[in-house]
């Protein structure tokens, strides 16, 4: 299969105001994909809708082949998606491993049961659980709680735990929001060395790591895709140049 | 027979009016300041009292009635400021949680100063008496009672539709965060808000003294009854609470003609089939 | 729960029975399966809740009309328990659909709507007078045997409870609490998670509440008031919502203040009231944190004191 998503004439209206409007996008498998645009062009919103956020007022979403069109959000981590979010978003009082090992389990456990069994029970879980802490660098912190991290080890902790899911997709809602150049130089290496285990769809921002990392970039504008191809191509586009300088 | 019914039904009207104002109060308080307030009970009982001994010392019923909602916004005030605000930054549940062992204060006080056994309020003698309506004969008190709420509904009702403070209350129901985007001051708001539910409780509370008479725990009564009429209108709908106090207030009035023993039940019954088939209240947004 | 919480608890229903009269030893047990069992939702999931009597006051009911009607009370407990389990998926459904705010409204009205068919339902819950002429059992017919029961029922209730709690799903728990947003988004159904705490919850506050009718011998019909909701909640954030124990020092302390209270002023609510109020507005930790700094401190003073002597030679 050569798409691992694909997204048809995807549209949201609220009242009379169209957010996004009739989207087509087919993620390659295997692929960073990039979605970007200015402020306002729709980004988040369709984001949302592809993850289970705001349902969808028309278009179709398929993950494999799959229609899973205005699934519930916590459907789709146990199906291979797993997103992570634009805002910080931990859990403040537990600790790493906690917030890490909730993500694991909630896709590994096996039965009914398990939800009862003593925490001890899960050694898979638990090592799973410090194997993706120590790949994001966080194994000095393990025992800490969440809220103790800095900004950027946060962030860090986010990815984390979308990455407990053991999904084959991830859906990145800028990830690097709010980072330092050092630290965003890092999560982008991260996202690099990802994305040779994952297909991921980035939403992002920061024009030169979309440029840096990306197979294939899909701009939006008003809530419609204007242009979408490889970074060399869209950095030639007129069309692009014209809608992040306000003559679209 | 008719003549029962007739005035069963304005007897209802003139509760459902009643409980109109208080849902209203704690609709105001529920949207804009997202708490459930617990104590809106207690003020309504001492919107009653306060009416009872101003009528009683200055021998003016009218002027209790002036004075004794403002004297509740007065306690208002103090219970937003004092309380409420600081606990704004923890969770809100705090917030309703002080509200009512604030709402427990206040009924022992209530007791303390005026005594375990309840009193009667007479209405003035310009309103005293029935009025002869040609198809029946109605207690005059009850008649401006109803005219009266109505009035003041309808200036709740221009207030907030024409006055910029009534549409920053509005639109504190809609979308706080955006209120506080847009430079307004929040607390100044809150506080007005709590002020007005107040308003409204302390009001209904002195109004219904002279019909209900004032007992201890008609604090402790109401309260469930506010909280029904909130559930059947719809979270944040002031349309929704006059409405489902009117509603709720005329059943009972109904009740009372054919299953005197269910006036109360009649209550739960209609929040129960609100909830199960109109889960977001007559006017709420899903 | 550490060794050094257990040996409390162990000497507490050890000496309970010496410090207090029977039947407020058994209350203050009963009402400990009540406050912690709430705390699962409170403390634990993040949901406030108006309606704990609701499920408290309706098993009592039930258990004293099976009792009234003569069956043993190895049916009543299990019948009436399982009443209050069935009537929270009902309750629960419709409250755990709506965020925070409306929970509690909804839970609020559902609790009245309960005690007013208790109230109006004078044949079956005798009203306001309350369920009145329940018999003890003879097994438990002393005040020796009766504590032992009601002590090994709330050890077992502790026991699951605290098996509970430290499960996976006790994690999910906590996930709500701290974002419940974020737990759907990592695969939890969270609406599916709040019901079920609402039901364990619920459920051991009806095993208590089968029990407590056996204390008295009657059902007062304010056990089933949301006031009584509120000393609940009361009871739970007095003791300390943050550790597993907490609350059941809200409950000794609450029922020995009241029972203290309420002789010498009639008024004494008043006294709960502010004492509700001071917790609230600065010891939210509860009674327990409050122990937990007061350990805190006496372990750093007396380190203190041994790392001067030890510098002293």
């Amino acid at each position: 299969m050569k798409n691992i998503l694909k997204i048809n004439n995807l549209s949201k209206n609220f009242g009379n105001v169209s957010a996004v409007n009739n989207v087509n996008l087919e993620v390659e498998v295997g692929s960073i994909h990039s979605v970007i645009g200015p402020n306002g062009a729709g980004k988040s919103t369709f984001f949302n809708m592809i993850s289970g956020v705001l349902p969808p007022s028309s278009g179709k979403v398929y993950y494999k082949n799959n229609d899973i069109t205005g699934f519930e959000s916590y459907k789709l981590p146990h199906m291979g998606i797993a997103k992570c979010f634009q805002i910080t978003n931990v859990f403040p009082k537990l600790s790493v491993r906690e917030n890490v090992w909730s993500s694991v389990f909630s896709c590994a456990q096996k039965s009914k049961f398990d939800f009862f069994k003593p925490l001890s029970n899960f050694k898979y879980v638990a090592e799973e659980t410090e194997k993706i802490i120590s790949d994001v660098g966080l194994s000095h912190k393990i025992n800490d709680k969440a809220e103790e991290l800095s900004h950027g080890q946060q962030r860090m902790l986010e990815m984390a735990i979308t990455l407990g899911a053991k999904p084959e997709l991830l859906l990145l809602d800028e990830p690097t929001q709010g980072l330092a150049p050092e630290a965003t130089l890092e999560m982008t290496k991260l996202i690099q060395k990802l994305s040779k285990k994952y297909t991921i769809l980035l939403i992002e921002h920061k024009m030169h790591i979309v440029m840096e990392i990306s197979k294939v970039i899909t701009v939006l504008n008003f809530g419609e895709v204007i242009d979408e191809g490889t970074p060399s191509e869209v950095k030639e586009s007129k069309k692009v140049q014209d809608a992040y300088l306000g003559r679209g | 027979m008719t003549f029962l019914i007739l005035s069963q039904i304005l007897n209802g009207l003139g509760l459902g009016m009643l409980y109109a104002l208080v849902g209203v109060g704690l609709t105001l308080i529920l949207g804009v300041l997202n708490i459930p307030n617990f104590a809106h009970g207690v003020l309504y009982a001492l919107g009653a009292y306060f009416a009872y001994s101003i009528a009683k010392m200055t021998g003016s019923f009218y002027f209790a009635i002036f004075l004794s909602p403002l004297l509740v916004v007065l306690v208002g005030f103090l219970l937003e400021s004092q309380g409420v605000r600081r606990l704004y930054q923890a969770h809100h549940d705090y917030q309703l949680l002080f509200l009512f062992a604030c709402a427990l204060i206040i009924q022992e006080i209530i007791i303390i100063i005026w005594g375990p056994i309840g009193f009667s309020l007479l209405p003035p003698p310009s309103l005293s008496g029935a009025l002869d309506l040609g198809i029946l004969i109605y207690p005059k008190y009850r008649l401006v009672l109803i005219c009266f709420a109505f009035f003041m509904i309808i200036c709740l009702y221009l207030f907030l539709t024409k006055t910029n403070l009534g549409a920053i209350l509005r639109a504190g129901i809609e979308n706080r965060d955006m209120v506080k985007v847009l430079g307004i001051n929040v607390n100044i708001v809150f506080l007005y808000t709590f002020g007005l539910g107040a308003y409204l409780a302390g009001l209904a509370g002195a109004l219904s003294a002279p019909i209900m008479g004032l007992t201890p725990s008609m604090g402790l009564d109401i309260l469930p009854i506010c909280f029904v009429v909130v559930v059947i209108a719809g979270l944040g709908s002031i349309p929704g609470a006059i409405v489902a106090g009117i509603l709720i207030g005329l059943s009972q009035g109904a009740a009372t003609i054919w299953f005197p023993e269910a006036t109360n039940v009649v209550i739960y019954l209609m929040m129960g089939l609100t909830i199960i088939f109109r889960p977001q209240g007559l006017f709420g947004v899903r | 729960m550490n060794k050094y919480t257990i040996t409390c608890l162990i000497i507490f229903i050890l000496l309970g029975p010496f410090l207090f009269p029977n039947a407020t030893i058994t209350e203050m047990l009963i009402f400990g399966i009540v406050a912690i069992s709430t705390n699962i939702m409170l403390g634990y999931t993040g949901m406030l809740s108006f309606g704990q009597a609701l499920f408290f006051g309706t098993s009592a009911y039930i258990s004293g009309l099976i009792l009234l009607a003569g069956f043993p009370i190895f049916l009543a407990i299990p019948i009436a328990t399982l009443g209050s389990f069935l009537i929270s998926l009902f309750v629960g459904y419709f409250c755990v659909k709506r965020e925070g705010l409306y929970f509690i409204c909804l839970t609020f009205a559902f609790n009245q709507m309960f005690y007013f068919i208790a109230y109006v339902w004078t044949e079956v819950t005798g009203g306001e007078d309350g369920l009145v002429g329940i018999t003890r059992p003879e097994f438990i017919d002393t005040q020796f045997s009766f504590y032992v029961f009601i002590s090994i029922l709330f050890l077992t209730s502790l026991y699951l409870m605290y098996k509970i709690i430290t499960s996976p799903l006790g994690l999910i728990f906590k996930l709500i609490r701290e974002n419940p947003s974020r737990a759907e988004a990592i695969g939890y159904n969270v609406r599916f998670f709040k019901l079920v705490s609402f039901s364990i919850a619920s459920t051991f506050t009806g095993l208590a509440g089968s029990l407590y009718v056996l204390i008295h011998s009657m059902v007062p019909i304010d056990q089933i008031h949301w006031l009584k909701s509120g000393d609940i909640i009361f009871m739970t954030l007095f003791g300390g919502v943050g550790n597993f124990l907490g609350p059941l020092i809200g409950v000794v302390g609450y029922i020995w203040l009241s029972d203290t209270f309420s002789i010498i002023w009639a008024r004494w609510p008043l006294i709960m009231g502010v004492i509700f109020a001071i917790i609230v507005l600065y010891f939210r930790g509860g009674v327990s944190e409050l122990l937990e700094n007061l350990v805190k401190k006496c372990q750093f003073y007396f380190k203190k004191n041994k790392d001067e002597k030890y510098i002293k030679n």
